[in-house]
């Protein structure tokens, strides 16, 4: 059997996963072979390439289980909360509880790549007029009217104010539909007047004392109703537990992109590093397992930093990736074109920063919720880009739009404005809808062209 | 010896051959693009060598570009056209600082640094409405040749305002815009403002001079003064446009050749 990293497809995992079954592999009640998920009409997954690892096995298990896990706790008397748009802040509180369970209903929006367009979640949301001028993650609205996909939560509570005016506008449309939310505010952050009082966020930011006074009142509308829900006190021990616990998820994380990203010979492909960031926002509906899956990950990355192996070659064009991408294989088409992924703003950067644990919790989350990279400038946010582009060495920036995002109407042009004054980097941005298939060539064309940019800039 | 660079471009296949120490131009052709690219490209090749008494042997190294680059059978690699079309503009421009690129299918705008490499560059990706098949379809429209769309421009009084952003319902606009009686000068000339507009949003607010048009659409008349007026800034047409992605991918090809460092 042959272990020197590399990328296979899915029928090569499944050969591969029978020779590690007959080797001794241990798996979670949760493993089993790739290739079973495509009968549940994952038909995607036969058109990308994976990571050959146990680690990156038990990643992708992990991922495509979670619908089941929800069924599971549902089964289990487990309360279920759906948190919506916000990225970070009210999983850590529902997973403080241990009753209850919560995930991320927006995370439907990769339904439509992940099954190609075979599930009609899109063609339900246009059936309810939110058609495609909005963001795909109006699949959500297909996702729950079907109900074939995640349980219908005992509990849905969605952010909203400084959010995507797409995203709010499919949620209420949800709402209207009769699946109530429970709404909270998050204001504009804005840096504070001369005569105000001033408080530092996490990710360096700073806002009004005021605005984080009412974000902790918001949250503890937050915390009321999630003690309705769970019939139990949800006190700041308890809180203050469930922060532990998310920083513990966020610390492997920091680790995992600090490794990944700096090492010289790109040790995990950008589709794992994307599947592995993604559990910092909802953990994939099981915090305890998190924590094991990016533990193996680190573990797998290290040694194989150590040996001084990759799965790519060592001249590939290091780019900072914006923006989490609709369809999954564009991730592998990068690396087809000869770059690998060293630094990332996937919309939740704050989720990635640890929670202040010397703060009470609530001040902490209210904190950490205003550092939002959605809830702030896109200046803001193209700072934080340009610091982690130099933290990781980056060589280009990659905007990757999100068809019917209101979010990217504009901060393309302002993210790629700062970086190139700051640091003179390339910046190119593309849109990615949710199935690439008939435009691979002229998506591959810009990122080729984009790579053998970042090659002649060596040159000098 | 010969190096061949080859655009297999959306409307049409080009190709050139340079002698591969002196960059000097020996051979140059264009073909209308069609199904077989990959037959018509060779049909091309065949026929300049054929032309110009040159063996095949002679040909040391080809390099495909354009966006059917990956199906020229005959080519040793592959560069992008954002690459060679830098590369071709600045061998005839020396100094160009800004490249504006429209095609048949899609257009660029690629900024370069002092030494002539790209810095940056950005290109269309949601609609022809700022590419030459624009202009296929107003030609069509309008029952004239493609070749006199500029001439007819030229002759406009008060441009059209064309307000769409997307090339079939901009045809839409067209056909009322005719019912209304709107001259074809104007009709044309609006077009090709309404290109210009799309073109430049891909610019940004800094834009380097000297900027320099190239493209099949940079043949037909006009488009460099539109363009100009749009940026507020002076815009030259190259040298053989249609020509300089095909000249770029025979430079890398003769840089490629000769082990140099471009």
């Amino acid at each position: 059997m042959n272990n020197a990293p590399g990328q296979i497809t899915l029928e090569e995992w499944d050969e591969r996963y029978e020779q590690l079954r007959r080797a001794g592999l241990r798996e979670p009640g949760y493993g089993g072979p790739l290739g079973r998920h495509v009968g549940d009409g994952d038909r995607r997954l036969l058109k990308l390439r994976y990571d050959n690892s146990v680690a990156s096995l038990r990643l992708w298990n992990f991922l495509l289980t979670e619908e089941d896990r929800l069924h599971n706790a549902r089964a289990e008397g487990k309360r279920i909360v759906g948190t919506m748009k916000d990225l970070g802040t009210v999983p850590v509180m529902a997973y403080s509880l241990d009753n209850v369970v919560a995930f991320y209903p927006d995370g439907a929006w990769w339904i439509p790549c992940v099954m190609e367009l075979s599930a009609g979640l899109l063609e339900t949301a246009d059936s309810l007029g939110i058609d495609e001028s909005f963001c795909p993650v109006r699949a959500m609205l297909g996702a729950f009217v079907t109900g074939a996909h995640f349980p219908i939560p005992d509990q849905l509570v969605c952010s909203v104010g400084a959010t995507c005016d797409d995203f709010s506008a499919i949620a209420q449309r949800l709402n209207g539909l009769g699946y109530p939310i429970l709404w909270w505010e998050i204001p504009h952050r804005r840096f504070p007047e001369v005569d105000e009082a001033a408080v530092r966020l996490p990710g360096g930011f700073c806002a009004p004392k005021r605005q984080v006074e009412f974000v902790k009142s918001e949250l503890e509308r937050v915390r009321t109703a999630l003690e309705r829900l769970a019939g139990q006190r949800l006190d700041d021990k308890k809180l203050s537990a469930g922060i532990q616990k998310a920083n513990e998820v966020r610390r492997y994380l920091a680790e995992l992109r600090q490794v990944t990203f700096t090492a010289k010979v790109c040790p995990l492909p950008a589709l794992e590093m994307l599947i592995a960031e993604m559990l910092a926002i909802h953990f994939c509906s099981d915090r305890d397992e998190t924590i094991s899956v990016l533990k193996e990950l680190i573990d797998e990355v290290k040694t194989r930093v150590q040996a001084g192996r990759g799965v790519l070659g060592d001249d590939t064009a290091r780019i900072f990736w914006v923006n989490p991408v609709a369809d999954l294989q564009v991730m592998n088409l990068l690396e087809d074109c000869g770059g690998r992924i060293c630094g990332t703003e996937y919309l939740f950067s704050h989720a990635l920063d640890t929670i202040p644990e010397e703060l009470p919790p609530a001040e902490a989350l209210a904190r950490m919720a205003l550092a939002d990279p959605m809830v702030g400038s896109s200046v803001d946010r193209a700072e934080r880009i340009c610091a982690d582009i130099r933290r990781f060495g980056s060589e280009a920036v990659l905007i990757s739009r999100i068809p019917g995002a209101s979010h990217c109407a504009l901060e393309g042009e302002v993210i790629g404005e700062v970086v190139r004054s700051r640091l003179e980097v390339p910046v190119l941005e593309i849109e990615v809808p949710p199935v690439t298939d008939s435009i691979r060539p002229t998506l591959g064309t810009r990122l080729e062209a984009l790579i053998e940019t970042v090659k002649e800039r060596r040159k000098k | 010896m010969i190096c061949a660079g080859i655009d297999a471009g959306s409307r049409t296949i080009k190709i050139v051959l340079i002698d591969a120490d002196s960059r000097a131009v020996i051979a140059k052709g264009v073909i209308d693009q069609g199904v077989e690219q990959n037959k018509l490209a060779l049909e091309l090749f065949e026929g300049l060598l054929k032309g110009n008494d040159i063996n095949r042997g002679d040909v040391a190294r080809i390099v495909a570009t354009g966006y059917g680059r990956n199906i020229v059978s005959i080519a040793d690699t592959t560069i992008t056209e954002i690459t060679c079309q830098a590369v071709g503009v600045r061998h005839l421009v020396p100094d160009a600082m800004t490249v504006i690129d429209i095609g048949g299918q899609d257009s660029k705008l690629l900024r370069l640094d002092r030494d002539g490499k790209v810095r940056d560059f950005a290109m269309n990706d949601r609609c022809a409405a700022g590419t030459g098949r624009f202009l296929e379809v107003v030609a069509e429209r309008l029952e004239v040749g493609l070749e006199s769309l500029g001439d007819m421009a030229a002759k406009s009084k008060k441009p059209a305002a064309i307000s769409s952003m997307c090339v079939v319902f901009a045809e839409t606009e067209i056909i009322g815009l005719l019912a209304a009686g709107k001259a074809r000068e104007d009709i044309v000339a609006g077009v090709q403002a309404a290109i210009a507009t799309r073109v430049i949003t891909m610019a940004g607010r800094n834009i380097d001079r000297p900027i320099i048009l190239t493209g099949g659409v940079a043949m037909i008349s006009g488009m460099d003064t539109v363009l100009q007026s749009a940026l507020e800034q002076s815009v030259a047409v190259s040298p053989d446009p249609q020509l300089t992605g095909a000249l770029g991918a025979a430079i890398r090809a003769s840089d490629q050749l000769n082990g140099a460092k471009p």
